[in-house]
């Protein structure tokens, strides 16, 4: 029965993102122009300095990590952090509780249309440029299995992660500030912004207590790092983002538990 | 004179309502401000991550990185605190609210920008400017008179740019119906406006030069005080390149909202 509410909503999230093809178009040639800009500017850098690898980061996998970090931002990010608050703001809330499905569970499906269709429209494009520019530098075997896997569990991971914030959000009634709050420490400390390979010793260690990294930083290692991970070390990988995922899963419900009691809407 | 004494005391009685309006809510304002403080800081550190391992980008050391990051904040605070409101443009057009501004006796532009003061926007002043302030002090950079306020100057100019990059990219929505995409692609550009424009190949420094100008948001005016030798002439001309700009997207978003037709109810 679920799993039938479910695939309703995933196909009406899609025949939505359907809607918006050319906003798509747009987020692809956005994403190509990051492409150039961080191509650039990476040569640049290492252009100044002698040794090709720089913490076993070579040029290749340093750009091809941004580039696709940021792909992967564009079909990851659903901002469901926005879309709770906005609905929190109108009251909208009242009409999707009234759902017969739990409320989490009608956002994750909601928009899980809509991260499948990014990911097709933005992300394989991007992909295969990156591939044909760096000579078919990302092996392709294994860990591009692992990558999808682990890039599923990552957007859960990022999804608990807005769920709980989101949740934040009925107490503050700040929408803007506890937005954009979520999505610097999440690309930071996640590694979007730089490679977390490129992180002082001691801020790396701290930052692996973390599930972020979990969440970019795991799922690009497979395409960067593909053939060197032994197949114990990928489960490992895998495994530590399941258990984020669960941990994180359970203590939003619980915490949105506690929380639904504080909705209030002013007027209808 | 007599007219922009008149848009002046209007545009503070405006102004002084919304920020009134908006302390209403404290904790939000608070809030949106560490966000956006921790926004700036983010950067910072991912500038200082990324010196810890290389040494110098295209021959620029970290402090005039810094400079030119210092730079672009305060550059771009104009956009934030002053031009806010075009994020709300296609809302306005799309649901039909826009004819209000329609009625009023004055330019229609104006009293639409100014019905909005975003005060988190101030952070960003503050961490540019303590940004510029410790780079000028690291890298040994004269105070003088001609340099602070060929330091003003430059500001002031290279804040029209992107003010006027947004203006034409509100004003798209006048033309079509959903113009939030465009906004989002070109305001990712004002993350480019950091870099010395001499890292791109001879194409995009002429897009970023000519097309959309970020060249001119921080790398072409920082030259007149990180380096006084070889200033190129495109510098000179950026103030006047600047207001032609401004000029030209003004007039676009005015064509666009006498297009505008309402929506009938």
């Amino acid at each position: 029965m679920r799993i039938k509410s479910w695939i309703a909503l995933t196909r009406v999230s899609i025949m939505d993102f359907m809607q918006f093809r050319l906003s798509a178009f747009v987020m692809l040639i956005g994403n190509i122009i990051y492409l150039i800009v961080i191509y650039n500017l990476w040569k640049a850098i290492y252009a100044s300095v002698d040794n090709a690898t720089i913490n076993g980061m070579s040029f290749n996998d340093t750009m091809i990590y941004l580039v696709l970090a940021s792909a992967q931002f564009t079909f990851m990010e659903a901002y469901l952090v926005w879309m709770m608050s906005r609905s929190i703001q109108s009251g909208k809330i009242v009409l999707d509780l009234l759902k017969p499905v739990p409320y989490s569970q009608y956002l994750l499906f909601g928009l899980e249309g809509g991260n499948i269709c990014a990911f097709v429209v933005t992300f394989i494009p991007t992909f295969i440029i990156v591939e044909i520019i760096t000579g078919g530098y990302i092996h392709i075997g294994i860990n591009i299995l692992f990558y999808l896997v682990a890039a599923t569990l990552g957007m859960l991971i990022n999804f608990a992660i807005d769920f709980f914030v989101g949740t934040i959000c009925l107490y503050t009634q700040s929408t803007w500030g506890i937005n954009i709050m979520k999505e610097v420490v999440v690309l930071f400390l996640s590694g979007a912004t730089v490679p977390l390979a490129f992180f002082p010793e001691t801020l790396r260690k701290i930052v692996m207590f973390f599930p972020f990294h979990a969440i970019y930083n795991t799922p690009l290692t497979f395409l960067t790092k593909g053939p060197e991970l032994s197949l114990a070390e990928s489960f490992i990988m895998v495994g530590e983002q399941a258990a984020w995922a669960i941990v994180l899963i359970i203590l939003g419900k619980i915490f949105w538990k506690l929380s639904e009691r504080v909705i209030t809407v002013n007027g209808g | 004179m007599k007219r922009l004494g008149f848009y002046i005391s209007i545009y503070r009685k405006i102004i002084i309502q919304d920020i009134k309006s908006k302390m209403s809510y404290r904790s939000d304002f608070i809030i949106s401000m560490i966000g956006m403080i921790l926004t700036d800081i983010s950067e910072l550190a991912a500038f200082y991550i990324m010196f810890l391992n290389f040494p110098s980008v295209c021959g620029w050391s970290y402090h005039e990185m810094l400079f030119l990051y210092g730079f672009s904040l305060v550059a771009l605070t104009p956009l934030q605190c002053l031009f806010d409101n075009n994020w709300q443009l296609r809302h306005y057009v799309y649901e039909g609210d826009f004819i209000k501004y329609c009625f009023r006796p004055i330019n229609v532009f104006f009293y639409y920008i100014s019905e909005d003061f975003d005060t988190k926007g101030m952070g960003q002043f503050f961490v540019g400017m303590g940004t510029i302030i410790y780079a000028w002090y690291k890298l040994k950079l004269p105070v003088t008179f001609v340099n602070i306020a060929a330091l003003i100057v430059a500001l002031v100019a290279a804040s029209l740019f992107m003010v006027a990059i947004m203006n034409i990219a509100a004003a798209s929505c006048f033309f079509l119906t959903n113009s939030g995409y465009i906004m989002v692609t070109m305001n990712k550009f004002r993350d480019y406006a950091k870099y010395p424009v001499t890292i791109f190949p001879i194409f995009f420094r002429i897009i970023f030069t000519f097309i959309i100008p970020i060249a001119f948001i921080a790398y072409f005016p920082s030259l007149v005080i990180l380096r006084p030798q070889e200033i190129p002439f495109l510098t000179w001309f950026s103030p006047v390149y600047g207001i032609i700009f401004f000029y030209i997207s003004y007039k676009i978003w005015m064509f666009g909202a006498s297009k505008y037709s309402g929506t009938g109810s």
